[in-house]
């Protein structure tokens, strides 16, 4: 953590420092207050003077060599008395006389490790400070302030910018996976244009959003490259997330990003170039001799088809570049500094026309305007292009016939509409319409902060933290009329623009004093945030092939469309912060919030947060232990709401008057949407215990338990139809996330050239339906994943296979039978509907959420190779296979083809065979693919997410070229992955979308990728 | 921070959304009435609603074949293979009812004695509510002939139940259905007075469809009134000659023979997902061409009607299926053996010119004509029967020997020639699975088609399905039952 702090400038406290003994402030390893780190900025310093007896000189560098500016040098358990380094890295410090003899220097700068030395008869100090790699002096963002972790009351996680981004892609949750303990990162797919989903300890609702709210430098929201990204900081418990209120209950990620530091201007250039590839895991499609084997049973084809093997996938799928590029500088003076950068990302998919490109550019600037009024800017653009993939290329793939040609004599793609005798289904060739379709958007996001820090006195600072967002983004989608999707409309384009803009304001009054041991910090918040957006889109046809702008569409397709809508929030908050002696720690803090997306009579919610910690190593018992070097136990408790995912009016009965209510040309409104005004804040009641240990300074073990217990859920109840609606919002029920998560972290070896850290992380999560509203005891009754009383959310709940008939190879599911008396028996039955009944539909014991997920990483570095392999691993989940339905069904389509079997499949053929499968019927056999829990498996897997080996010429290499640094490395990402799975890839959705998880659908395979990298500095 | 403060709480405001209004404000006044009738209207206009209750009530048919096998549920509805997670069924159910609780909201809001204009809408949303309502017992309930009714029909859902009641209704039997149908439709005649175009409710449009319900009850005098007076009112014309062949091609408002259609404006094409799609594939000037190029093309007129509507050459009606030909060859869909013609429908196509644009028409005066002489072929009266049947064919342009007398039946009764002329007339427009069950008909598909896949050989292609089958009718959406467990299923 290098970058400041939205916190006050404290000043050095004189008057209190000087009156203690010596003895008494023995074992406090830095001089600061520390509930909230002291900034050094260098103009604030003052050199006291006190009396002069001797002065000191010196100069302070990095590991590089690079002088360091700002760099705190104080006088040990007297820190009224100090200097800081100038733009060269010189202090001068003039100790006074009494202080001479046991004066020892310490030389403190925030992410690196402090040093002290004695004074002794020196007058001269050159010094070199290391980068902290102790994870307990990181100072980290925690709602509204910055502490060291170790005075912490709240479980956290911490990701450095190194740590995050061995990984390559421009999307944040892909770089977050396996990286903290309790945050579950799945991507649902390897398009890089879509982004995973993050989960912390795990959902805890039912349709309200849960995703983790995104606070970028001090502020909700915003936007970053992660490029820029100086360290990402998880807040999991009540105590540190809290702060955020109402939004709160999915987790906290905060972003900070660089900041400049004082000194020689830095630029660096940062690039990563290489290749990808889908993985494909277990999963095979048929070629055609297998295809025509396997059909020959009941569908048998004219041999002549085996004249062409066309392999769909490999047309679909390519090598994809990937090219991440960046340009960077930073430095500044000591009232000013800057961090500016400029980053172009190109990632091609897998998928044939699919790409992204973003272009992104920061600045960060910092000044010092007054001794008490320091002001931040920080401006960032991302322009981004994404070129979607057909919308029938992956569906081909997997569907399409071997039988089927690809390419015609010429090489010219094949029209399955027009070429005698096509086999496939959907007669459609994806090579032929990429020639002329597309579909794509491109995205302007540019946010502006202003931040004001002002010390009011010297215990009172007022901050006013200021966001402005705007995005805009053009999409567009044209289906030529030479091809199958805009022939029927002799072309089609769709045209959309949408428009927003996001204001926030957040104003802040601190106040901290110490009293002898006493600190005391107390924070007043007040927070206004609206937002507004606008979209319109058009569509038409009739355009002449080749052309796709409006202007040559001769005819209207669909109604053109439009609207804007506003939110707003509105948020008070108070927090309490006391800590005595460094031992022990006390936060509370209480939370008002106000948002219209509430109903009425609810639409304003009190929230409340409670921390405490133990320092035990700072006890005397303890001090100077030379096993245990650090131990802290910390607990907390409080409530924090979930406004997320709901639709804008989600209280409102509504009547619709778009043009879906019009009839006839005429205007109309039609009932959509059942009102609510009760509506409120789902409220999430949390509970934390932990420790924090350190053995010999070498293993670090961060242990947490939870109890996480939401209640008055969202869900957007489905209505039996003679209501007249689909659904309606109700506060209802309660869910209970109850875990364990730890973080191990070990520096195995350390020596001079030789160091091998390794850090493996688990959490375990537990999920538990505990009631629902009016009595009932399950929600969503029929769907694959019911909220059950009792149950796992994620459990599914479905008609029970029983395998193969090995009579006559029918399919067979569980059918439970109640007789007048109650009596249930349990029998099989070939027929469907007799298994797809409340009755016999079962929970399963299966869930798509996962026993424990983790990540394991291991660095080595020698002299100046670095190798580090990082897998992540998740077990014990349930994945529903719903796209066995094409490629697994028994023949119920003969014109799809059909997966490889899995190793211990196996067919019924004839009487008295036991088959995992049942006999192959033309048009299907008995709905033997109809949902059940036939197509659910088991979802484990360990994936190697990126081994990177990496060297930086030595110093003496780089001599006087000019260079500060030069580093290459070369880095695979996903390049192995161990499961059970029969699918292309494991890795599936774990939070529910549209009350659904653990699905794995036509899959876009999450690509392994082949990189190498040149970075270098001067 | 006092005024930063200040400003913050000055946020505290709610926002109203842009595309759709308040409930409560919603029916304040008469000119909410009718933007909300039209909203009512609309739902109908919903592939859940309009292509959903297309394929339920069409597919079971003999006039149609599917040519190779589907995923999709509609294969369900033509093999007779139903499951109770049928989407079809679940889609139409809920727009169905979406319908009706719309209306019912109308219904509720204006009393019987109100302005013309306010009394014409109250009537069109009854005649909504009692469309839906027979509809769904046409899916869910047996036909009225069977035990008088007494079968289980659907829930009947009236204004003015409380939310309790609406979440633990419980199904009528058939009979109070058609009863309360009958209820609305005389009572929706009677409040309207405006002679609105074919795509809105009036009273000849209520009585049209009375006519229909009586017939389907079996109350053959009542049938007769209601075509009669529909007949009688000289709105509409039976369309002849090249109009005629030109019908399903021509916007709603300017056919005279529509009595009332669900109209799709150009905006309203679904492409690929029209029912049209099902049955044509053409290029941009309407000429068929293979699978694929406007539509899937996988649902075709079946050789037993083809071959049927074949006896007579230059029946006009002809012109409503496209053989697709390659040189003058008729090509067929070799997915099954043996394999099946592609006879495309074009019914649902090329309203306006556009391919896959259709405004189904759900009832027109020819339909009049034949309930009437269905019901007089059953109350005996011979000629009166004929004469309409024969002025239907006599439009379709069949002269001498080609009509009928009674002489000429041969060793067909009249009702098997009245029967006959609505498979030949009403062909692909959801009748003829109802005509033959109600009237106590087996439904026999002895033609290639997917249906044969439920036989051992598959190439066995025969099917014979008694209005006694279980499966003529639709399981209930197994959904509905699972939120009102009230809800009983159909064996």
């Amino acid at each position: 953590m290098k970058k400041p702090k939205p916190n006050p400038i404290r000043r050095y406290p004189m008057s209190r420092s000087f009156g203690y003994p010596l003895a008494m402030m023995i074992g406090l390893s830095l001089a600061h207050s520390p509930q909230s780190i002291a900034l050094p900025l260098a103009g604030r310093i003052k050199v006291e003077v006190v009396q002069a007896d001797r002065t000191v000189t010196g100069t302070v560098k990095d590991e590089k060599g690079e002088p360091l500016v700002g760099v705190t040098i104080t006088i040990k358990n007297n820190n009224a008395i100090g200097a800081s380094t100038d733009l060269n890295g010189a202090f001068s410090l003039t100790i006074p006389e009494n202080l001479i003899s046991n004066a020892t220097l310490v030389f403190s700068y925030i992410g690196y490790a402090p040093v002290e030395k004695e004074v002794g008869d020196q007058t001269v100090f050159d010094v070199a400070l290391t980068s902290a790699i102790n994870q307990l002096d990181q100072v980290v963002v925690v709602g509204y302030s910055a502490k060291k972790v170790k005075y912490l009351s709240s479980s956290i996680s911490t990701i450095s910018n190194e740590k995050l981004r061995d990984v390559t892609s421009n999307e944040l949750p892909n770089l977050l996976q396996g990286k903290a303990p309790g945050v579950v990162v799945s991507s649902a797919s390897g398009d890089p244009t879509s982004a995973g989903r993050i989960l912390i300890r795990g959902a805890g609702t039912i349709s309200a959003g849960t995703s983790p709210l995104i606070v970028v430098d001090g502020n909700i929201g915003g936007s970053y490259n992660p490029v820029d990204v100086e360290s990402i900081t998880v807040l999991k418990d009540v105590a540190a997330t809290g702060l955020y209120g109402s939004r709160a209950a999915n987790g906290v990620i905060i972003v900070n990003t660089k900041m400049g530091k004082a000194g020689k201007t830095l630029i660096s250039f940062n690039n990563t170039m290489g290749f990808a590839q889908a993985t494909t895991g277990n999963f095979r499609l048929m070629n055609s001799q297998q295809l025509y084997d396997f059909q020959s049973a009941f569908y048998p084809r004219d041999a002549s088809v085996l004249k062409t093997n066309t392999n769909w996938w490999d047309e679909a799928f390519r090598t994809g570049f990937v090219n991440n590029h960046t340009i960077s500088a930073s430095g500044g003076s000591e009232k000013t500094t800057f961090y500016i950068s400029a980053n172009y990302y190109k990632e091609q998919g897998t998928q044939i026309e699919n790409d992204k490109t973003g272009y992104n550019f920061r600045a960060n600037l910092q000044s010092q305007l007054t001794n008490r009024l320091t002001a931040k800017v920080l401006f960032n653009g991302t322009f981004n292009k994404d070129n979607y993939a057909n919308s029938n290329t992956l569906y081909d793939a997997y569907n399409n016939l071997p039988f089927d040609p690809a390419y015609e004599a010429d090489g010219q793609p094949t029209d399955g509409r027009t070429y005698p005798g096509w086999l496939g289904r959907e007669r459609e060739n994806f090579l032929h319409s990429v020639q002329y379709n597309y579909a794509k958007a491109q995205s302007l996001n540019v946010t502006t902060d202003v931040d004001l820090d002002y010390e009011l006195t010297d215990k009172i600072t007022l901050s006013s933290y200021n966001r402005i967002n705007f995005g805009n983004g053009l999409s567009a989608s044209y289906n030529d009329k030479r091809t199958k999707q805009g022939g029927a409309n002799s072309g089609e384009l769709y045209n959309g623009t949408s428009y927003s803009n996001r204001l926030l304001t957040s104003n802040r009054i601190r106040y901290s004093e110490d009293f002898g041991k006493h600190g005391l910090t107390l924070l007043g918040v007040a927070e206004a945030e609206t937002t507004y957006s606008s979209s319109t889109s058009a569509a038409g046809k009739g355009l002449p092939p080749g052309r796709d702008v409006m202007s040559v569409a001769t005819d209207i397709l669909t109604n053109p469309t439009g609207l804007n809508e506003q939110v707003g929030f509105r948020k008070f908050l108070g927090q309490a912060d006391y800590n005595y002696d460094n031992k022990y720690f006390l936060v509370g803090s209480f939370v008002n919030e106000f948002s219209s997306l509430f109903g009425k009579n609810n639409s304003t919610a009190n929230f409340y947060q409670l921390g405490a910690s133990w320092i035990l190593s700072n006890e005397e018992f303890l001090k100077n232990n030379k096993t245990l070097t650090f131990a802290k136990l910390r607990a907390s408790n409080g409530t924090v709401g979930n406004a997320d995912g709901l639709s804008n009016f989600a209280s409102l009965g509504l009547y619709t008057i778009s043009a879906d209510a019009s009839y006839s040309g005429l205007p109309g409104a039609a009932p959509s949407q059942k009102g609510n005004p009760d509506l409120t804040w789902e409220k999430i009641k949390s509970s934390n215990i932990g420790f924090d240990v350190s053995f010999f300074n070498r293993i670090d073990l961060v242990v947490d338990a939870y109890v996480k217990e939401a209640s008055e859920l969202l869900y957007r109840k489905p209505l039996a139809a003679t209501t007249g609606y689909s659904y309606v919002w109700v506060n209802a029920g309660s869910i209970r996330n109850k875990g364990i998560e730890f973080s191990l972290t070990s520096t195995n070896i350390k020596g001079k050239d030789f160091n091998w850290e390794t850090n493996l992380n688990m959490a375990f999560n537990r999920n538990k339906v505990l009631e629902l509203s009016d009595g009932s005891t399950v929600f969503n009754s029929g769907a694959r994943q019911p909220i059950a009383v009792g149950h796992n959310m994620d459990e599914y709940n479905m008609p029970i296979w029983a395998g193969v008939n090995p009579e006559n190879g029918d399919p067979q599911w569980e059918r439970i039978v109640k007789d007048a008396n109650g009596n249930v028996t349990k029998e099989l039955t070939s027929t469907y509907n007799q298994a797809q009944t409340a009755d016999s539909r079962q929970f399963t014991g299966k869930t798509a959420a996962p026993k424990f997920t983790g990540g394991l990483s291991n660095t080595v570095t020698y002299k100046n190779f670095t190798l580090s392999a990082f897998f992540n691993f998740v077990y014990g989940n349930w994945v529903y296979n719903e796209s066995r339905v094409y490629f697994d069904n028994d023949g119920f389509y003969e014109a799809y083809n059909q997966m490889v079997p899995a190793k211990d499949w196996n067919r019924w053929e004839k009487p008295g065979d036991v088959a995992t499968h049942p006999k192959a019927i033309v048009g299907g056999n008995k709905d033997s693919n109809q949902s059940s829990s036939r197509y659910l498996e088991d979802g484990s897997y360990i994936r190697l997410r990126n081994v990177r080996v990496g060297y930086s010429l030595p110093d003496n290499v780089l001599g006087r070229s000019g260079f500060s640094r030069v580093s290459v490395f070369v880095s695979g990402d996903n390049l192995w992955t161990a499961t059970k799975f029969s699918g292309p890839d494991p890795e599936v959705t774990l939070s529910q979308v549209d009350l659904s998880s653990g699905l794995s659908s036509l899959r876009y395979p999450i690509s392994k990728k082949y990189l190498i990298g040149i970075n270098f500095s001067f | 921070m006092g005024v930063l403060t200040l400003g913050t709480v000055s946020c505290e405001k709610y926002y109203e959304p842009t595309t759709s209004i308040d409930e409560e404000s919603a029916l304040t006044n008469a000119g909410d009435v009718e933007t909300a009738t039209i909203g009512t209207y609309a739902v109908l206009l919903n592939a859940a609603y309009v292509r959903s209750v297309h394929f339920l009530m069409e597919y079971p048919s003999d006039e149609i074949a599917q040519g190779q096998s589907s995923g999709d549920d509609l294969t369900r509805a033509y093999r007779y293979t139903h499951i109770n997670t049928s989407s079809h069924a679940t889609n139409f159910w809920g727009q169905a009812y979406k319908v009706i609780a719309a209306a019912n909201k109308i219904i509720a809001y204006v009393p019987d004695e109100s302005s013309i204009t306010l009394r014409q809408l109250k009537g069109e949303n009854l005649y909504l509510r009692a469309m839906m309502h027979f509809n769904l017992v046409r899916v869910f309930g047996r036909p009225y002939s069977q035990q008088s009714g007494g079968n289980p029909g659907v829930p009947l859902l009236l204004d003015g139940l409380s939310d309790d009641q609406i979440n633990t209704i419980t199904r009528s039997s058939v009979k109070d259905v058609y009863d309360s149908v009958i209820q609305d439709l005389i009572k929706a005649a009677d409040l309207m007075s405006e002679n609105k175009s074919n795509s809105f409710a009036s009273k000849e449009v209520a009585q049209a469809l009375l006519s229909r319900v009586y017939l389907y009850k079996g109350e053959n005098d009542n049938a007769i009134k209601y075509a009669d007076l529909v007949i009688k009112s000289g709105r509409y014309k039976l369309v002849q000659g090249g109009e005629f062949s030109g019908y399903f091609k021509t916007a709603p408002a300017s056919n005279a023979e529509t009595i009332f259609a669900i109209r799709h404006t150009k905006v309203q094409d679904r492409a690929f997902s029209a029912i049209g799609s099902m049955y044509f594939s053409a290029d941009a000037s309407g000429t068929a061409q293979g699978q694929g190029v406007s539509g899937w093309a996988e649902i075709y007129a079946s050789k037993k009607y083809v071959d049927f509507l074949s006896k007579n050459p230059g029946d006009l009606r002809s012109n409503f299926v496209t053989p697709y030909t390659v040189n003058g060859v008729l090509q067929y869909n070799v997915k099954l053996s043996p394999s099946t013609p592609m006879y495309y429908v074009n019914k649902y196509s090329m309203q306006e010119g556009v391919i896959n644009l259709s405004s189904p028409v759900y009832l027109r005066l020819a339909e009049m004509y034949l309930i009437r002489a269905e019901a007089n072929a059953k109350l005996g009266k011979t000629a009166a029967a004929l004469e309409d049947v024969n002025l239907i064919r006599q439009r379709a342009g069949l002269t001498g020997t080609q009509l009928y007398t009674v002489a000429n039946l041969g060793t067909k009764t009249i009702l098997d020639v009245v029967m006959e002329e609505r498979w030949l007339e009403l062909a692909f427009e959801g009748h003829r699975s109802y005509d033959l069950f109600r009237n106590n008909l087996p439904m026999e598909r002895n033609y290639p088609g997917t249906h044969s896949l439920n036989n051992t050989p598959t190439t066995n292609i025969t099917q014979k399905v008694l209005p006694t089958d279980p499966r003529i009718i639709f399981f209930i959406p197994q959904a509905e039952i699972d939120r009102n467990s009230k809800l009983t299923q159909n064996p």
